[in-house]
């Protein structure tokens, strides 16, 4: 065959694929019926063949860049993941998040250990030593902390509740995007330095331990000790055991580059890169969590008792999500074998062995 | 078996070893052989600031609208603006690559897409994973993600690595014309040449060149062909006119075009294949 019959005999299929290709990457791609599907899959290994019979001729490169740019969007549209589902995502957090945490649990505990234990020593510090306040935490910082818990606080009596003052509510919702963005920001900043060797991940552990102790033992010497705690009791349980994770999440990438094992520094990076990245993840939806608590519940105008109570028991949920959430049988078995029958392709181990690490 | 492939016409042409390869060649489990171009430092920062440009619009209006809906209630609205940004600076990238097929605007304005190392599309683990590492990446100035794409032939910044992806570059899919026929030029006389014919992906590269012959001034069109002008007439021990290599190679490449594909085109195809070396690799295994 020459090679104006071959394109005079291949060109109408070429044209066909196009529009298939078109239509599957279209902003909203419709659901493909059987035939349709048969229909793909037939043009794509169409493509293919003639992708490497002009390939085995040298009969054009620009004719062999064209088929080769066809199948390889056809490849990428055929084998494009199952669009996400809202189960998927119950999966993650009722399952998939807490197992990882509970797989890496060395890297969260010393995540957390990074953080809680400068964090407490700070506290026993500043308390032991007031002045020592001066050197961590700036005049301004303190001056807002006095307006937030100090005398005139708007929380009003711990006790009681009286003397809260009304405006404050609408402000909390100013709050809610401040904490959204500060904090989350701040666990996915920490988990991404985990890049540098862990440096970075260490040093903001280190750093906010020590910072935010600070604050609290200040508040504690200077006597609002009452109206802080009860404040910070119940969103801290998500929030700083959070920030403790954000750490855990970043230490793993640390220790796939100084332990790379039999592998490349990068390689290791890559195999324990996607667990870092969904514990990660989950650490920033605990964040968001603690950001509604902190705005709308922590300073609710109800006696401090019920906040020391509801706080004691969100400490506890934190912690029996993390160690009994999703145990039980294997619900990943089950999305693996439902991921091989999308595929629809014959060498699905080689696929599945690499895109395990991927999946949901 | 598959000749190895590049995407440079030029390193064929002359089989050196590419040094500076743009090419990505991927083998799918199928055993298609696919070749990508990997997009450079230079596309990628082009198709950073257009994204870059459209978060800072959106963040503009935002604000614009939290300015206005300020009088009705300032703290609420501001508060919407931070979660605003936060979700433009951490998911804007990580879920338009995401949910759009490893692309943003920015990178289908230039004609990049994401995709993993093997070829498939990007999964949302490793788009939120090579995103989140932006925070690393761009600081500052992109300098850890630029020195990391010269650190590695695929020119990957460190949350490339951590994804398992690639950035590559889209071409517009467009089906090449016929060949162009030179209807006027004769061919070489058969006496005249006596060595090993030209390789058809030399005929080929041949073909490209005098069909964009135009974009070039004469005198720097023949400078360009000269080389292999000059490459061609030993290889096919050319006996005849020497001016016509030296003073006029692109009228030497053009007849020898037209003298082997005339031949290549006359000949039945049992003869043409039995004569060439490489087969039609179709090792297409899928059902």
């Amino acid at each position: 065959m020459t090679k104006r019959q071959f394109l005079k005999r291949r060109r109408a299929d070429w044209r066909r694929f196009e529009q298939v290709i078109a239509a599957a990457n279209s902003v909203k791609p419709k659901r493909l019926n059987g035939k349709q599907v048969t229909e793909f899959s037939r043009l794509l290994r169409v493509v293919s063949h003639d992708l490497a019979v002009v390939r085995g001729h040298g009969w054009d490169l620009r004719l062999e860049s064209y088929l080769n740019d066809l199948a390889s969007r056809g490849y990428n549209s055929f084998y494009r993941a199952p669009p996400g589902t809202t189960n998927q995502i119950v999966r993650y957090f009722t399952s998939r998040f807490p197992r990882l945490m509970r797989q890496n649990f060395g890297y969260v505990l010393a995540g957390c250990a990074l953080f809680f234990l400068p964090f407490f020593l700070s506290w026993g510090l500043v308390v032991a030593r007031p002045e020592l306040i001066h050197r961590v935490v700036p005049g301004e910082a303190l001056e807002q902390i006095d307006q937030s818990f100090g005398e005139k606080s708007p929380l009003g009596e711990p006790e009681s509740g009286i003397g809260w003052t009304p405006g404050y509510a609408e402000e909390r919702t100013g709050m809610f995007g401040f904490y959204i963005a500060h904090n989350i920001g701040i666990a996915f900043k920490t988990f991404a330095l985990g890049i540098t060797f862990g440096v970075g991940t260490v040093v903001t552990l280190l750093y906010n331990g020590i910072a935010i102790g600070a604050i609290f033992g200040y508040a504690h010497s200077e006597g609002y000790g009452p109206r802080l705690f009860s404040f910070a009791v119940s969103h801290g349980s998500f929030e700083l055991v959070a920030i403790g994770i954000s750490g855990g999440a970043g230490l793993i990438l640390a220790n796939a580059l100084v332990h790379p094992g039999s592998r490349t520094r990068w390689e290791s990076l890559v195999v324990r890169g996607l667990d870092a990245v969904q514990v990660a993840v989950g650490a920033g939806a605990m964040l968001a969590v603690a950001a509604l608590l902190e705005a709308y519940w922590s300073p609710a105008p109800i006696p401090a008792v019920f906040k020391y109570i509801v706080g004691g028991m969100l400490w506890l949920l934190v912690f029996a999500y993390i160690a009994f959430a999703g145990r039980g049988p294997d619900a990943e078995a089950v999305t693996e074998i439902g991921r091989t029958e999308n595929g629809g392709a014959g060498e699905l181990r080689r696929w599945n062995d690499d895109r395990r690490i991927g999946a949901t | 078996m598959i000749a190895p492939v590049s995407t440079n016409p030029l390193t064929i042409a002359s089989a050196a070893p590419p040094i500076v390869d743009l090419g990505l060649r991927i083998e799918t489990p199928e055993n298609v052989v696919l070749t990508y171009t990997l997009a450079g430092p230079t596309l990628r920062a082009g198709a950073y600031l257009i994204d870059f440009a459209l978060q800072m619009v959106l963040l503009t209006l935002a604000a614009g609208l939290v300015f206005c809906a300020a009088f009705v209630a300032p703290n609420i609205a501001f508060g919407l603006l931070l979660v605003f940004w936060f979700a433009l600076s951490w998911w804007y990238f990580t879920l338009f690559e995401a949910l759009w097929n490893g692309r943003t605007p920015g990178k289908w304005a230039v004609g990049l897409r994401v995709i993993q190392d093997k070829g498939y599309p990007v999964t949302f683990w490793a788009a939120v994973g090579r995103n989140f590492l932006r925070a690393f990446d761009s600081w500052p100035f992109y300098a850890p993600a630029f020195v990391s794409m010269l650190l590695n032939r695929r020119f990957k910044r460190l949350g490339d690595l951590l994804g398992r992806t690639v950035v590559v570059c889209e071409r517009n899919v467009v089906l090449p014309r016929e060949p162009v026929i030179v209807e006027r030029i004769d061919p070489l006389p058969r006496d005249e040449i006596s060595g090993r014919p030209p390789e058809a992906r030399t005929l080929s590269l041949i073909d490209q060149f005098l069909g964009r012959r135009h974009l070039v001034s004469i005198p720097r069109g023949h400078d360009i062909a000269r080389p292999l002008a000059l490459a061609l007439a030993k290889q096919l021990r050319y006996s005849g006119e020497p001016s016509l290599v030296e003073d006029y190679p692109m009228a030497f490449l053009a007849r020898v075009y037209v003298t082997y594909l005339r031949r290549d085109e006359e000949e039945p195809e049992t003869t043409r294949w039995a004569g060439n070396a490489i087969r039609p690799a179709a090792v297409v295994t899928f059902p």
